[in-house]
């Protein structure tokens, strides 16, 4: 008899059986691929005008090539967005439509809650991976492929990409679990990472240009998670195009102050993410089902 | 503490308070394998609650409610063990009888030949590949029992199963469940109305107000009824009978009494206090009235 066929202390991981369940819920209704048509717009869209990052550099002619990683990068940090919500809509679905009772059943609290992580995190995977596919195809149209960028660099941001949006989407199952109510969990997501988490990062940075406030505040601002995400993902497309001052054009793009390297960011939206399911699994373990 | 494979529940001491709202109190009872237990109470009685904290669904404020010897929580294959249907359990709108089942089977480790077989059990094999938001209540209820069977459990928890279901439905139920309590699995099934689950209760839990008013056989249920007594004497009477030892009297409107006594002994008693008996009906058998009487509802 194996440990997890005792009983005694209730099970923590998910079975594989839980993991195809969770995984079949998804695939039999729509929001994921409904969520994936902006997506591929976007991806599409963004690559092949070469976005926000093309105007934004438009001086730097020689550096042409750079500006398809850039876009991706971009397209992908877009991406995540959507990834997000997918996670909170699968998450919250279960308590719209009360099928969340059943579900607790036979799966567990907590293993749903990392089997519901474990399928949005690869649902968030796909979206990055179609925004990369779609994106470079638009972007080796639209920008012209005069200098092709270095496959390792695009490689690398796709990588990264596929991270941020697993990430994302497990950050949304957690924000699902512990808000439960889809419209408010959706709504909150999107005020956040659209609107507040960028007035945070204002606050944070205003003082520190006439040196009223300590530099240290500032930098706080690349430690926000959507921030975290978008220098992760911004990192190496801006030190092919700036070189050294790869670092403020990140700066510029993600709104924050002295942004550490794209790993250490990486890092930071997993501790972020750890930290969210930690806190979804008290809350929901503790939770009422009535 | 391993599961001890009895197919039994049991529940002691459980209290559950949601805010100012103490729903259930000081609550115990067992429900026996090999038996159908009706779980009976008005609505809001806590019925609702308390099957929920057995399955672990809502945390206890105090006491414990245990499956088989443990908590719902540490049985390592509750899908296994047991199957419930419950209130308000839904099924997301879009997906299909069949896809809701597979996912659950998935869950619970079985596979698309057992979700064929529980479909074809429930009647429900027409419909498997309908979305089940166009489902009407009784078809809903179908593929809730549907998704409890899926794992072959030794222990049914119902909750108002008979809810949405048509007389065709309810008699069928019935009889499904005869059947799975005389095969020595384990019935626990909830209603606020005796009348929807007649004859197949062997066993009673009564809540009233969150505590148990009456647990047992239903025949001790039908030995508490009562001799419905119009006579000359009423007051006489009673001082009569309780001096036999029948303390048990209801004075009712108009002289009557209402006794919890054998109606041959109050018969004897009448006469020989000298009291005129001008009617005595026997009460005896009727379920429906010592339910409404524990419950506090008017006879």
């Amino acid at each position: 008899m194996t440990v997890s066929e005792r009983g005694g202390r209730p099970a923590v991981l998910p079975t594989p059986g839980l993991l195809r369940s969770e995984a079949l819920k998804t695939l039999s209704v729509r929001s994921w691929w409904a969520l994936a048509l902006p997506v591929a717009a976007l991806a599409l869209s963004v690559n092949v005008f070469g976005g926000l990052f093309g105007a934004a550099v438009g001086g730097l002619r020689d550096e042409a090539a750079g500006i398809l990683p850039a876009s991706l990068a971009y397209s992908l940090s877009l991406a995540s967005v959507f990834a997000a919500v997918h996670g909170v809509v699968v998450a919250t679905a279960e308590f719209r439509h009360r099928t969340v009772s059943g579900t607790y059943l036979v799966g567990g609290r907590v293993p749903v809650l990392l089997a519901k992580s474990a399928v949005a995190a690869g649902t968030g995977a796909v979206y990055a991976l179609l925004t990369a596919v779609l994106g470079l195809l638009a972007g080796l149209l639209g920008q012209g492929a005069a200098r092709l960028p270095s496959v390792g660099v695009l490689l690398a941001v796709v990588g990264i990409g596929i991270a941020v949006c697993a990430l994302w989407s497990v950050l949304g199952v957690a924000l699902g679990t512990t808000v439960v109510n889809q419209a408010g969990a959706v709504v909150g997501l999107l005020v956040y990472v659209l609107l507040l988490e960028n007035l945070l990062s204002l606050v944070l940075r205003s003082g520190t240009e006439d040196g009223r406030a300590p530099a240290a505040v500032a930098r706080l601002s690349s430690f926000l998670p959507a921030n975290a995400g978008d220098i992760a993902l911004f990192d190496l497309p801006a030190r092919q195009l700036g070189g050294r001052f790869g670092p403020s054009i990140v700066e510029s793009l993600a709104g924050v102050a002295g942004p550490p390297p794209g790993w250490g960011a990486l890092l930071v939206l997993l501790v972020w993410t750890a930290a969210g399911l930690a806190l979804a699994g008290v809350v929901g373990e503790r939770r009422d089902i009535t | 503490m391993d599961p001890d494979g009895s197919g039994r529940i049991r529940v002691e001491g459980l209290a559950k308070r949601f805010g100012a709202v103490e729903a259930v109190r000081g609550l115990s009872f067992t429900v026996e394998p090999g038996a159908v237990t009706g779980f009976l109470g008005p609505n809001g009685s806590g019925k609702t609650t308390t099957l929920r904290a057995i399955l672990g669904l809502v945390r206890p404020t105090s006491g414990t409610a245990l499956v088989e010897g443990v908590p719902y929580a540490a049985l390592p294959r509750p899908g296994r063990v047991v199957g419930a249907v419950l209130e308000a359990q839904g099924v997301h709108p879009a997906r299909t009888a069949r896809r809701h089942l597979q996912a659950t089977g998935a869950a619970v480790g079985v596979g698309d030949e057992r979700v064929a077989e529980v479909l074809g059990l429930v009647g429900l094999a027409d419909a498997a590949d309908r979305p089940a938001g166009g489902f009407s209540l009784g078809m809903n209820q179908r593929l809730a029992l549907a998704t409890a069977l899926l794992g072959d459990p030794r222990i049914l928890v119902l909750d108002e199963p008979g809810n949405g279901l048509d007389p065709q439905g309810i008699a069928w139920l019935r009889e499904f469940l005869r059947g799975w309590a005389h095969a020595g699995r384990t019935v626990l099934v909830s209603s606020h109305q005796l009348a929807e689950l007649g004859q197949i209760v062997d066993r009673l839990v009564v809540l009233d107000a969150g505590t148990c008013v009456y647990q047992g056989g239903t025949d001790g249920m039908r030995g508490r009824a009562a001799v419905r007594v119009r006579c000359a004497d009423p007051a006489r009477l009673a001082r009569a009978l309780a001096a036999r030892g029948v303390l048990e009297i209801d004075h009712l409107a108009e002289g009557e009494l209402a006794i919890a006594a054998d109606a041959v002994l109050v018969g004897d008693t009448a006469l020989a206090a000298g009291v005129a008996l001008y009617g005595l009906t026997e009460e005896r058998g009727d379920l429906e009235q010592m339910f409404l009487r524990l419950t506090g509802g008017a006879a």
